[in-house]
């Protein structure tokens, strides 16, 4: 307990200096004085003038009633639609390939909402942050509207008819050429619209189809292809894994279906569960989220992972061959080649825990068939041979399941190679990009952004601006996910429907329809529509055997959102170990290494036009608006940088500009920097936004993946503001910090220590009060966060954002912490900087019984509801911000502007971004103060539904936004009078502890402790 | 010296009090007066209905327009097609309705002049009130004789309070049925 957490460099190595950071509510840049430019064009005498006449004209009363507007019905009302009330369309997100199911919320038409699709199997009700901010980009202003043709270098405004003229004309002076046409796109998961390629390939048989991901994976299939011959690709069940070992892979935020990952990681970290606990080790260069949340965390150079497989390979064949349950393992060729590597030498050597390492590979050898060993996505061909191997000898591939594939085979970076060089001998008569943005997304030194001004016709079929637009002879708009129609198949067993939910908002076609037209020769605004159900009705429907008729058993699936035919049995993949013989494992040298990596946040840079999510604070930095290269404090201080100071990297000759941001537990000599930042052309909201690593690039990803080796890097004397929140909004632990012991605001153990009653939480729950007890009866909310469960992922901030109307405010106001988020993660570290212990808690309103900030409102704006809230009444408040000056925990967060006319020149403003918000909630102005309500609107609908049907309330029918999206199910809300629910369950858990409970304010908020799964020191 | 404050209170001090009383008063008056929260207020709407008729004479139930009346927040305003579920067939030549089925058949929505408005800060729900049993006459008076729509009540927090914090003095038939209102703010505002 006497562990001290630090959430900041300053904080542990200068206390002193942040103690007065801690121990007020506002930094000085917060409150300190306005642009006075920035405000409305208004000043405060012009105002009283205006207040003085209007008063005037209101006493002469020259007219009693004001105009109040107009109410305009339907004139025909659809079917199932009520004023006030929100319909649920089930559809797919089509951000990712991960395709999870999706419930879209609409209020009169139009969708305000999006969460998981409970049906469906794969997310089960839970989606990332980024598909809950997506609806951002449905309304974005910036979106293409019209169609558009190059002549003569200068961009045209063209129709639709012109443009399809254009791109018949493209397709078949290309095709009577004998050119080829090069269709690009992410991977086709669309069996429909796989089919209409098919059709269009027929039609035009030069036609060939490109697909790729964002930052491929590239050596890991080809480790799988060449490891598992003739198999199909499979992923790792968590849920079956009692130990989880990674190297460098960030499989709880960016790679594979993370949002699964995260939902089977956490089922087995139930503290209800202990026998059942799982244990997770994780190597890793940089801090990643999921090293965060491992048990132990070794930062190891990413150089190191391959020596370290191997010498855990040797280690488990020399000293626990009996113990070994796969007896088909050529053994005797496995430990030749992998002889000349030693655990102990290696650990020795790096100055790595070797005891700990023993205890790994004794873990290892006792969790045989229940572990997964994950190789991350950065790394070299080699190491996932062996992170294959390893799990195959610990006999782990009853581990596997089903990982979904597109349909249309994904292309090689060779196919891109040659695809490339035939552009240049001038054999690609078109073009056609689909959605994506192959000029950004491709390294540089395969030179198909230059080839492109050989091709006669680039054709791009684009939602909004980006670089791959700028090389295009013709652009079309299309429609956004929720204005289309879609189906999607795992390549297995789901089927999932997306459907339209508002009609486009720019009349655009989506692509399928465009292509579609094209094969077809006729348009209309439904052609893909019926082209869907006419495949569904002869392909899929024929398969389920139903006994209804087509018309039933579509809109049936149509409703749920997922058809799920019988699952195909999952048959074990055979190792072929010679591929093991075939790699040279080179010795470890320790270089300068800078590994490129998946961003949290924007996917792959297609959502740097996004605010909301561009101010999501990443997850271990809390850096919003930007990304950086992360390096060690040691580095840091060997090249003399401090977090912000440009430095030059060099990578065979290829040099990038960047800010560098310290990072605790990061490894030495290793460099970390986040992909898909940096673009040119991303609009007013992303231009400007980060750095671009994707120039370092080379050919070379194929088989080293993305981490580069041997990069120089050299200081410039320059530096940039990097807008992190990790100061921000730090509670005060200085109080008393001498005389008494911390103020517990982390409280952790271990499962061991818990379970031999060495673990206890510090309570101080008195009953003495100077307040009067205030007696609730009947419904009374709370919430509980299991602190074993939250990873961090963000969700939670993404789902509030779009809930709750928070106000993108931008860099400069975040610089000056003045965001507005309602919750945030704190991220706090402990031990020391070079290997830290990473704590997560999620911070929100704790809705005190005796809330601190309600009794110094000097117009009661702020007090308790008998239902246990603490309300916030907008039209009250005058702004005086005592009550966030009182409040403990600092979050509440005040509209310093009317940050959406502040923000880009009143970008929230603008026509169609006004639809994006929630009716049912206060849109607040500038003046006022506002904070986390527990979603109010929600309980309040739950508690007219529950009065209009004549029933009493029960706690269990309402769910926060942030519970209903947290992936991990870490948030637990209810109503805590009810001796049956989860939330009261929780509240009087062993674990559960109140943030600042020596206060005695009673919060409504209990945090479950946190227990690591690991040895700890001085227990008998 | 005596003679001088006199004068001085009469002829300075005692107007500027009368003065600053008067335009108070006037004020007061006029602010508080219950047009100024749109009491009496009756606009000509683009098709002259008429609730007496309706409503009054031949008592068609509110429910059969206002269909969100019991389910949601909003009793909502009939969309066109409900008027023209009878007037396809009755009163067909009368210049209001000829003019009602223009509207119908050019697709294009009624624009009906708003009379009763909440502020936006306040969130009101009709299916809760109304499936309490309290009568729509008490917010929107007795509409069934009325040709015009008009506003009867104010529509202030003061007196939404009024009903909350007395109901059965205000429906002395509901005594016993509905117990008081919440007066908690986030009972209306968040």
């Amino acid at each position: 307990m006497d562990k001290k957490y630090w959430k900041f460099f300053d904080e542990l190595k200068n206390p002193q200096k942040t103690k007065k950071l801690k121990q007020t509510e506002f930094s000085k840049e917060t409150t300190s004085e306005f642009n006075v430019e920035n405000l409305y064009g208004l000043s405060r005498r012009k105002f009283m003038a205006l207040t003085a006449a209007s008063l005037a004209f209101a006493t002469t009363a020259c007219k009693d009633y004001r105009d109040k507007g107009v109410i305009v019905p339907y004139n025909q009302k659809p079917e199932n639609t009520l004023p006030g009330k929100a319909n649920y369309y089930a559809s797919t997100c089509t951000g990712c390939s991960n395709h999870c199911g999706l419930l879209i919320k609409t209020r009169e038409g139009r969708p305000i909402k999006v969460d998981g699709n409970p049906e469906h199997p794969s997310n089960k009700g839970k989606i990332c942050p980024i598909g809950q901010a997506r609806i951002l980009n449905l309304y974005h202003p910036e979106r293409y509207k019209k169609y558009f043709a190059k002549r003569n270098n200068v961009w045209q405004e063209i129709d639709f008819a012109a443009f399809f003229s254009d791109f018949v004309l493209a397709l078949n002076s290309a095709q009577q050429q004998g050119k080829e046409i090069a269709i690009i796109s992410k991977p086709i998961y669309s069996p429909s619209f796989a089919r209409i390629l098919e059709d269009f390939q027929k039609k035009y048989p030069t036609a060939k189809i490109y697909t790729y991901e964002f930052l491929q994976p590239y050596p890991k299939d080809l480790a799988w292809e060449n490891f598992y011959p003739g198999s199909e690709k499979f992923d790792y069940d968590l849920s079956q894994a009692s130990l989880i070992v990674s190297f460098d892979s960030n499989f709880l935020a960016t790679e594979g279906n993370f949002v699964q990952n995260i939902r089977s990681f956490v089922s087995n970290r139930n503290v209800n569960k202990l026998d059942n606990f799982n244990k997770f080790y994780a190597f890793e260069s940089d801090l990643t989220l999921t090293g965060a949340n491992a048990d132990h965390r070794i930062p190891i150079h990413p150089n190191l992972h391959i020596p370290l497989l191997s010498s855990i390979i040797n280690e488990i064949l020399v000293k626990h061959e009996g113990k070994l349950l796969n007896k088909d393992l050529p053994l005797s060729l496995l430990k030749e080649k992998f002889s000349k590597f030693n655990l102990d030498a290696l650990a020795k050597d790096n100055n790595l825990n070797y005891n700990l390492l023993q205890r790994l590979v004794y873990d290892l050898v006792q969790n045989q068939g229940k572990s997964a060993i994950i190789t991350g996505d950065i790394l070299p061909y080699d190491a996932h041979v062996l992170g294959f191997l390893l799990n195959e000898i610990l006999n782990n591939s009853s581990n596997f399941k089903f990982k979904s594939k597109a349909i249309i085979a994904q292309s090689k970076l060779e196919d891109f190679l040659s695809l490339t060089n035939t552009i240049k001998n001038g054999n690609v008569g078109a073009v056609i990009v689909l959605s994506c943005n192959p000029v950004f997304h491709f390294p540089l030194d395969i030179g198909f952004k230059e080839s492109l001004s050989k091709v006669p016709f680039v054709i791009s079929l684009l939602e909004s601006e980006n670089e791959t637009a700028n090389y295009s002879t013709h652009i079309a708009p299309i429609s956004h996910n929720f204005e289309s129609w879609g189906d999607f198949f795992d390549g297995y067993s789901t089927y999932s429907l997306a459907q339209p939910v508002i009609e486009p908002i720019f009349s655009t076609y989506q692509m399928e329809s465009i292509i579609l037209y094209a094969v077809e020769g006729k348009m209309s605004n439904d052609n893909y529509h019926k082209y869907l159900m006419r495949y569904w009705e002869k392909e899929i429907y024929p398969k389920t055997n139903s006994a209804v008729a087509f018309e039933q058993f579509w809109f049936s699936v149509l409703h749920d959102g997922v058809l799920v035919l019988n699952e195909s049995q999952l048959t074990k993949p055979k190792p072929d170990f010679s591929v093991v013989q075939k790699i040279n494992i080179k010795s470890f040298e320790k270089t300068w290494t800078l590994s490129v990596r998946k961003p949290y946040f924007i996917l792959d840079g297609e959502y740097l036009n996004n605010g909301w999510l561009l101010e999501i604070p990443h997850p271990i930095s809390k850096v919003t608006w930007d990304n950086y290269i992360a390096i060690s404090e040691k580095d840091a201080n060997s090249l003399n940088l401090k977090t912000g100071d440009i430095v030059q990297i060099d990578y065979q000759n290829k040099f990038l500009e960047a800010p560098v941001f310290i990072i605790p537990g990061v490894a030495e000599h290793s460099l970390s920097i986040e992909a898909g930042f940096g673009r040119e052309n991303a609009g007013i909201i992303g231009e400007k936004v980060g750095f671009n690593p994707m120039v370092l690039l080379s050919k070379g990803i194929e088989y080293n993946g993305y981490t580069l080796d041997n990069v120089k890097i050299t200081k410039l004397h320059r530096t940039y503001k990097i807008a992190s929140t990790v100061e921000h909004h730090s509670l005060n632990d200085t109080f008393l910090k001498d005389l008494h012991k911390s103020r517990g605001i982390i409280q952790e153990g271990t499962v061991e220590g818990f379970l031999k009653n060495k673990f206890e939480i510090h309570r101080h729950r008195d009953n003495i009060s100077i307040i009067p007890e205030i007696k609730y009866t009947g419904v009374k909310w709370a919430m509980a966060i299991d602190l074993n469960k939250c990873i961090g992922c963000g969700a939670c901030i993404a789902s509030c954002n779009v809930e709750n109307n928070v106000p993108v405010v931008g860099k400069d106001q975040v610089l000056r912490g003045r965001e507005m988020h309602w919750i945030r993660i704190d991220t706090y570290f402990s031990g020391s900087p070079d290997n830290p212990e990473v704590s997560l808690q999620p911070m929100l309103c704790q809705h005190c019984d005796d809330a601190p900030c309600e009794n110094v409102c000097p117009v009661v704006a702020t007090n308790h509801s008998p239902d246990g809230l603490n309300q916030m009444v907008y039209n009250r408040c005058v702004g005086t911000r005592y009550c966030s000056n009182n409040c403990p925990y600092k979050v509440r967060r005040f509209n310093f502007y009317d940050f959406r006319n502040h923000f880009a020149n009143g970008f929230f403003y603008r026509d169609t971004l006004k639809l994006l918000n929630n009716p049912e909630v206060t849109v607040r102005s500038r003046g006022v103060m506002e904070k986390c309500t527990f979603c109010i609107q929600r309980i309040t609908e739950a508690r007219h539904n529950a009065l209009s049907e004549g029933r009493e309330l029960k706690g269990s029918e309402v769910k926060t936004a942030c519970q209903e999206a947290c992936p991990a199910e870490a948030i637990i809300f209810g109503d805590m009078h009810d001796p049956n629910s989860e939330v009261s369950f929780w509240r009087n858990h062993k674990l559960g502890y109140y943030v600042f409970e020596e206060l005695n304010i009673k919060p409504n908020v209990t945090y479950i402790a946190k227990l690591r799964n690991k040895k700890e020191e001085g227990l008998s | 010296m005596r003679k001088s404050q006199i004068d001085y209170i009469l002829k300075i001090r005692l107007p500027i009090t009368i003065f600053v009383v008067l335009v108070s008063y006037v004020i007061a008056f006029f602010v508080s007066r219950p047009e100024r929260d749109g009491v009496g207020y009756s606009p000509n709407q683009p098709v002259a209905f008429s609730h007496k008729l309706h409503a009054g004479n031949m008592q068609i139930d509110c429910k059969y327009c206002h269909i969100g009346v019991d389910k949601g927040a909003f009793a909502s305003v009939p969309s066109t097609d409900v008027c023209m579920n009878c007037h396809t067939i009755a009163r067909k030549d009368k210049p209001e309705i000829i003019k009602l089925t223009q509207f119908y058949l050019d697709n294009k929505p009624i624009q009906w002049k708003r009379v009763h408005r909440l502020g936006d800060f306040a969130y009101f729900n009709h299916a809760v009130h109304v499936n309490k049993g309290i009568d729509c006459k008490y917010c929107h008076g007795e509409v069934e004789k009325m040709e015009k729509i008009q506003q009867v009540q104010r529509f202030t927090m003061g007196a939404c309070l009024d009903c909350h914090r007395k109901p059965h003095e205000k429906m002395p038939e509901l005594a016993g049925v509905v117990n008081k209102g919440p007066e908690f703010c986030g009972a209306c505002h968040r």
